[in-house]
């Protein structure tokens, strides 16, 4: 016996419905993985800025060691880039100016793994600043491989954001 | 669209730059702007010879170099074997003597970063870094 039309336009209409669920919940998945995503590189990045906010004189000798710039910027950097990963980790959480954050973010975490490589082409034996005395014993794969997986992390979340969030 | 891009990076960098300021204001007095170590942290070799006995000399430099020569009675206390050689250091110093610590010259950090440990991890205060290392010393022996 065949089905009447009616019967087949509402087996189409489920299978419609099952299919745009299945793709609802897919959706819901990916949104909530990288909003896990999200938080944790945010978590690390305020983390990070707030260990070398409290000690700037000793974040100041950290990138002085580095041999790059001169005291001053060393400085002058020391005071600036904390606050500068703590409001991106922030505008991370609260999805605020969030492709500005990821782009300051993504910028800062290559320039530190070039430095560092550069540092270590030199034969300049550095403690790593990235984390206040946490990370002072890491050594050069260690801190390579978790600045190279912040990098992934952050062009992750760039790549699944296409569309910007109105400020 | 990238001018919205490049509109959130300013916010954020401007934003950035307030507690930035505040911060280098709250520190004004524990920071130099000048130079790496405090003037009050740093001693010349003249100075530090009109310490004459009241002073022990920390040598911050590699074990290699410590042996080739040093200043006469200095400790050799280098952040390579901090924990074996500190307990030597702390044996021989006592309250009131001054701590000078240098390493190779004037661009070195070595002699900085045993100054800043021996005051934060060893709690020593009179702790000063001798301006030029061993270089401005091995000129005026």
């Amino acid at each position: 016996m065949s089905k009447t039309p009616n019967a087949q336009l509402s087996t189409s209409n489920v299978q419609l419905s099952g299919n745009a669920s299945t793709s609802n919940v897919k959706n819901r998945t990916s949104n909530i993985l990288r909003r896990i995503v999200d938080l944790i590189v945010a978590g690390v990045f305020i983390y990070a800025g707030a260990i070398k906010a409290l000690d700037p004189v000793q974040f100041a000798s950290d990138i002085d060691n580095y041999k790059i710039f001169p005291w001053p910027i060393s400085v002058a950097l020391a005071f600036y880039l904390p606050w500068l990963e703590i409001f991106c980790g922030f505008a991370l959480v609260g999805r605020l100016l969030y492709r500005g954050a990821l782009s300051i973010l993504m910028a800062l975490v290559l320039m530190f793994t070039l430095v560092t490589i550069a540092a270590k082409v030199r034969g300049l034996d550095i403690t790593c600043g990235c984390f206040g005395h946490a990370s002072q014993n890491w050594s050069f794969p260690s801190h390579l491989a978790t600045n190279l997986g912040i990098l992934a992390a952050l062009v992750v979340l760039w790549v699944s954001n296409r569309s910007p969030k109105p400020l | 669209m990238r001018s919205s891009l490049i509109r959130q990076i300013l916010i954020l960098a401007a934003l950035a730059l307030i507690p930035g300021l505040g911060e280098a204001v709250y520190f004004r007095q524990k920071i130099s702007w000048q130079s790496s170590i405090p003037p009050s942290e740093l001693v010349t070799v003249d100075q530090a010879r009109t310490w004459a006995g009241n002073v022990i000399w920390v040598d911050a430099r590699p074990d290699e170099e410590f042996a080739r020569d040093h200043v006469p009675g200095a400790l050799s206390l280098n952040e390579d074997r901090w924990n074996e050689l500190l307990p030597q250091f702390l044996a021989v110093w006592s309250p009131g003597k001054k701590v000078v610590v240098y390493c190779s010259s004037l661009s070195c950090n070595a002699s900085r970063e045993v100054a800043r440990r021996l005051r934060k991890e060893a709690q020593l205060s009179d702790v000063f870094v001798l301006e030029g290392g061993w270089e401005a010393w091995f000129k005026k022996r």
